[in-house]
């Protein structure tokens, strides 16, 4: 077998968008280089993400290729036979050996993915996401409602980090005495590269691994429970599923479970709080979609993902030399796709920097280039956007927006905390 | 005679539904991820919202055909 994110090669620009230095200045900076890649280096070699606690010789990773325009990242997402999730995994930022492990299905490729993906499907069809809308519609009022008249907050504390954990928590059946818990721990399990989390890597490994310690004993209990009493909800679906006529193993389920914890918070938590600073500096934008919400509020969504591309990258591994945008890839090479560039690509895209609702055609990759990986959970997200705007576009109409505080790091495109008055 | 037909390609389709939410009265996903296409034929009337449908497919499962229907 070829040997991983071994190969050396030489870099082909002097560009950089690995350091931390780089991953700590605002997008629109970022974007720069971005720009500069996909007008001459449409794939390029990098030095392997910069990583808080370890070096290049500690992980042993040699670098990546950084795949920037639009159509390219749709070819590499959508050639999974060429680009495995699976061989190496879908995290571009390198991994110590003892974390090295899959994230269920995010990190299979076909036929083992599409085996998992036939097993939850029902969950996240169009019906299916109907039928958590009344849920979603109800605590979304709820949330923007307890803010109401608050004066000075943290938008993104009291209204962005809310619903999306509590819808994840809905979708799987978790008791309501433990959503609270369930919507705190989230946060948690990313703080490993989170600077801010704590100053040391044990205090940070700490905080994480008593998170996944959190998930666990829960979705123990609950498998536990839903095999004894099954229910109509997800964990019950996955306690008592089969995958090639054999039962899940419960750390299967526990995986599956993080997976939706993670992938629906950040992303979803993280659009609301950078499309409530996009109105403010668009209120002309704010008009348009109020004088006919339910007419444009579904194109609108569209636009909101596209200009906050909450997951800016993710990772395949070439599972045979090959060529792309006039570079050598070689078996075993990583591959990183770059939506936040490919969002902001100006050969899709007119005037890409602006956030226009009004777009005719939006064909981004905020959900994913395309192919087997593609968002399963857009559906829900979208139901969510649309829930959470209609109430705070009516309710909150005098919101003032300040300065964000950003996270850090070159996954998630994040505001850790926005200060707003809603008046 | 030739008519303008749906085809769905069921090795790409991955049973999102993104066809379903644009134009439900032609496509619907089953529970176990399968899709039914209720209506093959695609009538002059019904063929932009159909080919926006087949257009946003993220797997590209679907196409619109020139063909006889089945």
């Amino acid at each position: 077998m070829t040997a991983l994110f071994a190969n050396e090669h030489d870099l082909t620009t002097d560009i950089d968008i690995s350091s931390l230095k780089f991953w700590s200045q605002p997008f629109e900076v970022r974007e720069q280089a971005f720009a500069k890649l996909r007008k001459d280096h449409p794939v390029s070699w990098h030095a392997p993400m910069e990583d808080l606690d370890h070096s290049p010789e500690d992980h042993g990773e040699r670098g990546y290729w950084a795949v920037v325009r639009a159509e390219d990242i749709s070819y590499v997402s959508s050639h999974h036979e060429l680009f495995s999730s699976q061989l190496g995994f879908t995290s571009l930022h390198p991994l110590m050996s003892e974390f090295r492990a899959p994230a269920a299905f995010l990190d299979m490729d076909p036929p083992q993915h599409t085996e998992y993906r036939r097993l939850i499907s029902a969950f996240f069809t169009p019906k299916a996401v109907t039928r958590l809308v009344d849920k979603i519609d109800l605590r979304a009022g709820q949330i923007v409602d307890d803010v109401v008249g608050a004066g000075s907050i943290d938008f993104v504390d009291r209204v962005s980090s809310r619903l999306p954990m509590l819808t994840v928590a809905d979708l799987l059946g978790i008791p309501e005495s433990q959503m609270e818990e369930f919507r705190e721990h989230g946060d948690r399990l990313f703080a490993l590269q989170d600077p801010d989390a704590a100053d040391t890597f044990e205090e940070r490994m700490a905080i994480s691994a008593s998170a996944f310690g959190f998930y666990a004993e829960l979705g123990m209990e609950l498998i536990a429970d839903r095999r004894r009493k099954p229910q109509e909800d997800l964990m019950s679906h996955l306690a008592n599923g089969t995958v090639d006529g054999k039962p899940l193993e419960e750390t299967d389920i526990l995986m599956i479970m993080l997976l939706f914890s993670t992938a629906g918070n950040d992303t979803t938590k993280q659009t609301t709080s950078w499309t409530v600073k996009a109105f403010a500096e668009n209120p002309d934008q704010r008009d348009w979609l109020l004088q006919d919400f339910d007419g444009r509020i579904g194109g609108a969504i569209e636009e909101f993902v596209r200009y906050a591309t909450p997951v800016m990258q993710f990772a395949r591994t070439a599972t045979q030399d090959t060529e792309l945008g006039g570079q050598r890839i070689l078996a075993g090479d990583k591959v990183g796709i770059f939506y936040c560039s490919g969002n902001r690509d100006e050969r899709l895209f007119e005037a890409p920097d602006r956030f226009d609702l009004s777009r005719e055609r939006n064909p981004h990759l905020a959900f994913g280039g395309g192919g087997v990986h593609y968002c399963l959970g857009n559906g829900v997200a979208k139901a969510q956007l649309r829930a959470l705007f209609r109430n705070i576009l009516t309710k909150l109409p005098n919101l003032e927006v300040g300065e964000p505080t950003p996270l850090v790091g070159d996954f998630i495109n994040g505001i850790k905390h926005l200060p707003v008055n809603v008046g | 005679m030739a008519e303008q037909l749906i085809v769905v390609d069921r090795g790409r389709c991955t049973g999102l539904g993104i066809c379903e939410s644009i134009d439900p009265d032609r496509f619907e996903v089953e529970d176990d991820g399968s899709l039914l296409l209720h209506q093959e034929r695609v009538a002059e009337a019904d063929r932009a919202l159909a080919e926006r449908a087949v257009g946003s497919c993220p797997a590209a499962a679907l196409t619109i055909q020139e063909g006889t229907p089945a």
